[in-house]
């Protein structure tokens, strides 16, 4: 999947492919001494998603540093890592990140779902084969928990409480005992022991179903990270207008994004995501996520609409229009919400988007 | 960092940080310096001797300061492992003279700040922040440590040198800075060429150090000090107050997870670093986090320390550390131990307070790192005026014994100790707690009991509160004043404010009292609140001979204030109907007796009320509750009115009951008057009006007409009942009347029922209809 005829066509890469030059750089200039069955140095790993200057490693994740040091730790030790946060805080990035980092290989993942069934995380069967020859190696279909086991390689679990329970619980003695009986199977395939490397990151988001609906014994066999929304305004911005400009480039939009019109989207973003305005006036906020993610999918829209409507960077109009599809959903609260927050807040603000935002209030629907 | 220049050794530290602290103690012991200056308040110079008493730290140096314009308190504490009590304690042993050579506290130069030895760091910060990103650590703190405290003590000199002067190097020193380091170079200049060929050593904040390099190096250009060569200790300008004592501290308050404006967090783990080593100090703690845990029943087991440990050793590698520093203790226990969400990030990874609702384990583990210490005095340190005249104050009260105390308001001497218990009240003395007494200015209570107790915080809470004033009658003034402007336009708390006022004793004390409440109240927004002040205050100014404060120039001013602003409020009041507001007729009901009973000696403005009142009760725009209302103010104050044309004017189920509950609330007296001169009053027409009123009106018009007879204390309602027994010309008992055996709303569901299963029965034809006839 990542021959280089077809990367070129693949909407997004994996992230041992997108920075394969960064992990080369790191894994030359490593030296310091590898986990048994990791690809890098813990610190070139670290180095990897908090940014290293002198290799020319770009910075991949804001939050603290130490809650990398922490997960990097854990990994290396007999506990699973589980990330769980918000909606839209970068989890399945930054899960994405580390097993590149640490496996040099981010595509051993399971999406888990309502749907997901124990087939899709250990092993199931090729039935032409079972059927004619019976159970056998060759006829075993391993799934990404089986492969990343056998392989020594770190195992992601997307959503995994959005499984049903029984099926989390199948984590369980592949976590504490490190192995997996095919029971199908004789002799030594029949129990498949995990090689040093293998590990598995989870991440569960606090929105869904919580982390309290998971079993106290699975719970136990990992360790917790939250993942917080970025607590900073400058660098939410910076990242907003980053990821947005690399967005839109490839959107084929000929105009970066404004950065007045970017930072009135990121202030409303964070004052309705936290109910809390930036002089610390108390405000309602919006049930619905008002995650960095969206902000990025939201100024992505608008430098859409700007481009192929009118042919410029996009104004604090389009934000108004792309606020009701993504901020207020189908809520009816929110709307409101959304409707008093423009008419009362940008009202007071200084500053010619600002009053453009007001201006445009009455683009919300109803 | 040291830095040598001639012979003067300069030492940049970052304050309470035990490595600078080690490094101070070093250097004086090997150069035997004759001098050591200190970054310290030079005002307190000639008193080092108390300072050095033999007091058990943390203790503080409390400054205030008190002018026309500007009220200041900071402290200047310090603790086992500051560089400058190191610097003091050795310097002190090897035979150096010691100074202090900063400006004073309450010098402009410190007036935003509060803690001396806070980090300077909001100066820095961009530098730091830069550096934070490429060590790849989450704030100052944590590079600190990397940096400095677990890292070699081999090449630390330099690294401190080459830390502070890049730190320096990239920010821009204010004029506060630029003063004070003029100042203490002038010492430090002083110093050297009175030690000659001896040493002389400065320890100062690393931000200031590179300047005072610099400056110390230049001639004197200051005003030539006369003789001697130092230069002279600033005095406050006339007029202003202040001073400063010693204070014992405490590691909470020094934390700054905790305390306002602190130095390095986690003093308990500084102070296990300081005495025995990062190892000892992350063994000591983990047991003491898990002990703490375990108390509170949470589960740590045996499997989670052994990963706790592995993760905290596997950080420190990871991290580049030879020994475990505080984050990589901190992060390793959190990893381990908290197997859920958190909701907040964990709070050694910002700077700031700790925000409330944080993990039950995060939480311990701040609190064992913060530690619970608490310093003590030498028995001879002196103490500012305010605490002898407290402990004369008490002594000649009899209130120097803990215990239970039970005073009568009545009497002289027991309003006397009243309000000395409440002065100190007021003032936040620790174990002086009410049990009871009157809660407000209404209740005919006659007596109080305190409960006295007598533990470690009293001391410092009481040198602290010298601050306030050096008679605790002043201080406990200056305090109310305090409190009434924080209270701002709040209403309630401004009341509670007056009252307290009223118990102390201090209300016609201090006039700026007055002028910030009245401020305040200018600026209220709560008709509620504002009518609970009113009631409050008025029935003080008119009754009040227990606590003397009848009459009072203050309370009248506050009444005046609370009328005018409840009817300028009153009056932009909207809304349709809605079930009656009880708060605003009350507030009303307040301004009429205000009115009514103070009008003449407060000169209050009659004639404007009566407009008011006129203008709502005759705004359709207005709620009914309030229309009522102001047509029974206009009514109590003596209008001519027509209430017969007024209530009829009211009429309409939604509306009827919450007009008359306005109407009540203010003229019950004269609706009853009219009653007994003339039987077609307002009882008459309303009798009319309900039995005229459909099945269904009734119902939605019963509960705010109940609401509003409430008005009525049960004689006057049986009055009414009599009248309405009169005008069907029955006879029997009025209380009878009254004193149904079900709830009349429930008799009223009942009868809603019947006549519901009634209509359906009919409907369905299983009844004959009931011929009217």
């Amino acid at each position: 999947m990542t021959e280089k005829t077809t990367e070129e066509m693949v909407q997004r890469p994996p992230a041992e492919v997108r920075f394969a030059e960064e992990l080369d750089r790191l894994r030359e200039a490593d030296t310091g001494p590898r986990p048994p069955g990791w690809a890098l140095s813990m610190e070139a790993a670290r180095r990897f998603i908090v940014g290293d200057d002198a290799l020319g490693v770009r910075r991949k994740f804001v939050g603290d540093p130490s809650l990398i040091d922490r997960a990097l730790v854990t990994l290396a030790t007999s506990r699973g890592l589980m990330l769980v946060g918000e909606p839209g805080t970068a989890k399945s990035l930054l899960s994405e990140l580390i097993a590149a980092a640490v496996s040099g290989d981010s595509t051993l993942t399971i999406q888990g779902g309502a749907a997901t069934t124990e087939d899709q995380i250990k092993y199931s069967w090729n039935y032409a084969l079972l059927v004619s020859e019976g159970p056998s190696t060759r006829s075993l279909v391993p799934a990404p928990l089986l492969r990343g086991m056998a392989e020594g390689r770190a195992v992601r679990f997307e959503e995994i409480t959005r499984c049903p329970l029984e099926v989390q619980d199948s984590l369980l003695s592949p976590l504490s005992d490190r192995v997996l009986a095919v029971p199908e199977l004789t002799g030594p395939d029949a129990m498949v022991f995990a090689r040093e490397g293998f590990n598995v990151i989870a991440t569960a988001n606090t929105r869904d179903r919580g982390v309290n609906e998971m079993s106290a014994a699975l719970k136990r066999r990992f360790n917790f990270e939250t993942v917080f929304p970025i607590a900073d305004f400058a660098t939410e911005l910076g990242l907003v207008e980053a990821e947005a400009t690399t967005l839109l480039e490839r959107s084929g939009v000929g105009v970066p994004p404004r950065r007045d019109v970017l930072e009135v989207l990121v202030t409303t973003f964070r004052e309705l995501r936290t109910g809390m305005t930036g002089s610390g006036q108390a405000m309602d906020r919006l049930s619905t996520v008002m995650s960095t993610a969206e902000a990025v999918s939201v100024a992505h829209a608008v430098g859409i609409r700007g481009w192929f409507l009118r042919g410029e960077a996009g104004a604090p109009a389009d934000i108004v229009e792309c606020l009701a599809g993504t901020a207020a959903k189908d809520n009816p609260d929110d709307l409101a919400r959304l409707r008093r927050y423009l008419e009362q807040q940008a009202r007071r603000r200084d500053g010619a988007q600002w009053k453009a935002l007001h201006a445009a209030r009455n683009l919300l629907p109803g | 960092m040291v830095g040598r220049g001639k012979n003067v050794t300069f030492i940049g530290v970052r304050h309470h940080s035990p490595a600078c602290a080690r490094l101070v103690g070093q250097t004086i012991e090997a150069l035997r310096p004759a001098y050591v200056l200190v970054e310290g308040p030079a005002d307190f110079g000639d008193r080092l001797d108390e300072l050095l008493l033999g007091h058990d730290l943390p203790v503080a140096i409390f400054s205030h300061y008190r002018d026309e314009t500007r009220v200041h308190a900071s402290w200047s504490p310090f603790c086992a492992y500051s560089p400058e009590w190191v610097a003091l304690t050795t310097g002190r042993a090897y035979g150096a003279e010691l100074r202090f050579i900063d400006l004073p506290a309450w010098h402009p130069a410190f007036a935003d700040r509060r803690n001396r030895y806070a980090d300077a760091e909001e100066r820095y910060a961009e530098v730091t922040r830069r550096l934070c990103r490429s060590f790849a650590v989450d704030n100052t703190d944590t590079l600190w440590d990397h940096l400095f405290e677990v890292a070699d003590d081999e090449g630390l000199e330099e690294r401190l040198a080459a830390y502070f002067d890049l730190v320096r190097g990239e920010s821009s020193a204010g004029p506060d800075d630029a003063a004070r380091e003029a100042y203490m170079a002038r010492w430090i200049r002083a110093a050297a060429a009175d030690a000659g060929d001896r040493p002389v050593v400065v320890v100062t904040g690393g931000f200031h150090r590179p300047a005072l390099q610099a400056l110390a190096g230049q001639e004197d250009s200051g005003p030539a000090p006369h003789g001697t060569g130092w230069p002279e200790v600033p005095r406050p300008p006339e007029g202003a107050a202040g001073g400063s004592f010693l204070v014992p501290y405490s590691f909470q308050r020094l934390d700054s997870f905790t305390g306002y404006q602190s130095g390095m967090p986690s003093p308990e783990y500084y102070q296990r670093l300081w005495e025995g080593g990062p190892e000892q100090a992350a063994s000591a703690l983990t047991e003491t986090v898990v002990t703490r845990l375990r108390e509170r029943r949470q589960v740590v087991s045996t499997a989670d320390l052994i990963a706790a440990r592995t993760l905290t050793e596997g950080l420190a590698r990871l991290r580049g550390h030879h020994r475990p520093a505080r984050t990589d203790l901190l992060d390793g226990l959190v990893a381990a131990l908290v197997t859920d969400d958190l909701d907040q990030p964990l709070p050694w990874t910002a700077r700031g307070p700790l925000a409330p609702g944080a993990h039950p384990a995060v939480n311990e583990m701040v609190t064992a790192l913060s530690g619970d210490r608490v310093g003590r005095l030498h028995p001879g340190t002196p103490a500012p005026p305010l605490v002898h005249d407290v402990a004369t104050e008490l002594e000649r009260l009899k209130l120097d014994q803990a215990g239970t105390v039970t005073v009568r308001l009545t009497d002289e001497r027991g309003l006397r100790r009243s309000r000395a218990l409440h002065r100190l009240r007021v003032l936040r003395i620790p174990g002086v707690e009410r049990e009871s007494g009157p809660a407000t200015a209404a209740e005919p209570v006659l007596e109080e009991r305190w409960t006295l107790s007598f533990g470690d915080h009293r001391l410092p809470a009481l040198i602290e509160a010298g601050a306030y004033g050096a008679t605790l009658g002043d201080a406990a003034a200056a305090a109310l004043d305090e409190r009434a402007t924080e209270a701002g336009s709040a209403a309630g708390r401004l009341a509670t404010v007056l009252f307290d006022a009223a118990l102390c004793g201090c209300v016609d004390v201090s006039g700026r009292i007055a002028e910030t409440i009245a401020a305040g109240i200018a600026g209220a927004v709560d008709v509620g609140d504002l009518g609970r002040v009113l009631s409050t205050v008025l029935g003080l100014w008119r009754h009040d001979e227990l606590l003397g404060t009848a009459r009072s120039t203050l309370f009248g001013t506050v009444i005046e204030g609370c009328v005018t602003r409840v009817l300028w409020l009153v009056e932009g009041i909207r809304g349709g109907p809605a079930p009656a507001d009880l708060t605003r007729l009350h507030a009303l009901a307040a301004t009429r007796d205000a009115l009514l009973h103070a009008a003449a000696p407060l000169g209050l403005d009659r004639e404007a009320a009566l407009a008011v009142a006129g203008r709502i009760s005759a705004n359709a725009a207005a709620p009914p509750d309030l229309r009522g209302a102001a047509f029974g103010l206009g009514w109590s104050l003596g209008t001519v009115v027509d209430p017969v044309r007024a209530v009829r004017g009211a009429a309409g189920p939604h509306t009827l009951g919450d007009w008359l509950a306005g109407l009540f609330a203010l003229a019950r007296d004269e609706v009853l008057a009219v009653e007994s001169s003339d039987g077609a009053g307002v009882l008459g027409v309303l009798d009319e009006m309900i039995v005229a009123l459909a099945e269904d009106d009734f119902l939605v018009a019963l509960p705010a007409l109940r609401q509003a007879f409430e008005f009525f204390p049960p004689r006057e309602r049986e009055i009414i009942a009599g009248r309405l027994l009169d005008r069907r010309g029955l006879r029997g008992s009025a209380r009878a009347l009254l004193r149904t055996a079900a709830d009349p709303l429930m008799i009223a569901k009942a009868k809603a029922l019947e006549a519901n299963v009634e209509r359906l029965l009919v409907a369905e034809g299983l009844v004959p209809r009931r011929d009217p006839a």
